[in-house]
């Protein structure tokens, strides 16, 4: 009779231990998932981050070119210096998809002033930081889109049940995404006739 | 009950299919006329430089013609997306670069992979296509267009790598010297090497140098078409891409 009870005492036992190995390994699991993708936002951040003080560099040296040929223009310059500090206090992902998008409209005048100058069209210097300036873009598009579906993928899995309850033992929010204006910019032709 | 699995199965491998739908083409080797543009000469010649350069540094130069880079709205889109699904250049290195020529769309890209982003910024890629490239493009010998471009971009990368491609005609590349101490490159890459690798990996630099300055490799890839064995191309490397590079329309 003592035999019968031991062993149920024991598959019980065996039971809970399996089904705790089971559990446990799935938490460790998700786990390790979510740190992963928080690396790979924190990766895409920084590339993102990169590319966006890259541009803020790139732009002092291009608004230089076009004062060397159209000095009167002030009032985009100072709008592009404003944006430029805006961008440079900017320390959240919000705020900085601010910053980026009154760059953006600021530096978008300036170009379409740039068509009245077919000299500064053609200059060499003007010519290598456009497509300087596009290659930044560029990054950030890449770089957005990737940052953009990793945070869609960490919030939904931190808000989604089961996931839900480990994440909130990790102490997880939910990240913010990068919304920046989309702008096409034409692909640029060089006119060497002119 | 049988029946409804198989349909379901059916249906679900064939949705599963729909997925892996490329809107990509699928590569034919470095050289790629999915137009139906470039003549055999360039062609050719286009072939024997990525080939020579592919052999000696590892680097891989695609060149790709399409009709149309529908349904992608930009070329920019387009060519990261071409770049990242065909793996061009080797992984890890990342040293892939592609030129791209959208005929209905008349723009022309040539995208750079990170490896090679610092032998290729932005400025200097935009520079290749206006000098070299858009030239002949705006004349319309498109293949003589691109077979300049392959030759700037193998010349800059031949050198990045310091590796001579003996009778190969990369002259285009010569617009494109970079500014500074000529050989300080070449110095400063025996030092971190020497640094890195010692003694052993001195020799064998030295020795593979020897070699190609005597015209060694020189002529010995042919002229003709893919001396990849077989026949077959053999596929990229699976090197990545950051969007580097500049577009042109003409």
């Amino acid at each position: 009779m003592a035999k019968r009870g031991l062993l149920s005492i024991l598959v019980v036992i065996g039971i809970v231990v399996v089904f705790g190995v089971i559990i446990g390994g799935w938490y460790v699991g998700t786990r390790n998932t979510l740190v992963t993708l928080e690396e790979t936002i924190d990766g895409s951040w920084a590339e993102i981050d990169n590319q966006l003080q890259r541009r803020a560099d790139l732009i002092p040296n291009l608004v230089n070119t076009v004062k060397g040929y159209a000095k009167q223009e002030r009032e985009v310059f100072i709008q592009i210096a404003e944006a430029r500090s805006k961008l440079a206090g900017a320390r959240t992902v919000g705020e900085k998809a601010q910053g980026y998008n009154s760059l953006e409209t600021a530096l978008s005048r300036l170009l379409v002033i740039v068509e009245r100058y077919p000299e500064l069209k053609s200059n060499v210097n003007f010519i290598r930081l456009q497509d300087e300036l596009a290659g930044t873009e560029n990054r950030i598009t890449i770089a957005r889109k990737r940052y953009n579906d990793s945070v869609r993928t960490f919030n939904t899995k931190i808000r989604r049940f089961p996931s839900s309850i480990v994440a909130r033992n990790m102490g997880l929010e939910k990240k913010e995404y990068f919304q920046i204006e989309e702008r096409s910019r034409e692909v640029p032709k060089v006119d060497f006739e002119s | 009950m049988r029946k409804t699995a198989i349909i379901l199965f059916s249906l679900l491998i064939f949705s599963s299919l729909s997925i892996f739908a490329k809107d990509f083409p699928v590569p034919t080797g470095y050289v790629n006329d999915f137009a139906g543009v470039i003549d055999e000469n360039s062609r050719l010649q286009m072939e024997g430089i990525i080939n020579a350069v592919e052999q000696r540094t590892g680097a891989e130069i695609a060149v790709v013609i399409v009709e149309s880079i529908a349904p992608y709205a930009s070329i920019e889109e387009y060519a990261i997306g071409l770049s990242a699904e065909w793996g061009i250049g080797k992984e890890g290195q990342d040293n892939g670069t592609l030129l791209l020529l959208a005929m209905k769309e008349r723009s022309i890209r040539l995208e750079v992979g990170y490896g090679l982003e610092g032998a290729i910024p932005d400025g200097l890629a935009g520079q290749i296509i206006d000098q070299s490239v858009l030239p002949s493009l705006q004349a319309g010998d498109y293949g003589g267009g691109l077979l300049k471009g392959v030759q700037a971009v193998a010349g800059i990368v031949a050198k990045e790598y310091d590796v001579d491609l003996g009778s190969y005609d990369v002259g285009e590349s010569r617009r494109y010297t970079r500014t500074g101490v000529p050989g300080l490159g070449f110095i400063i890459f025996f030092i971190i090497a020497f640094l890195f690798g010692g003694g052993r990996f001195i020799f064998p630099l030295l020795f593979l140098g020897g070699m190609t300055r005597g015209g060694f490799f020189g002529g010995g890839f042919g002229s003709g078409g893919s001396s990849f064995g077989g026949g077959g191309f053999g596929g990229f490397g699976g090197g990545g891409f950051g969007g580097g590079g500049a577009s042109r329309g003409f």
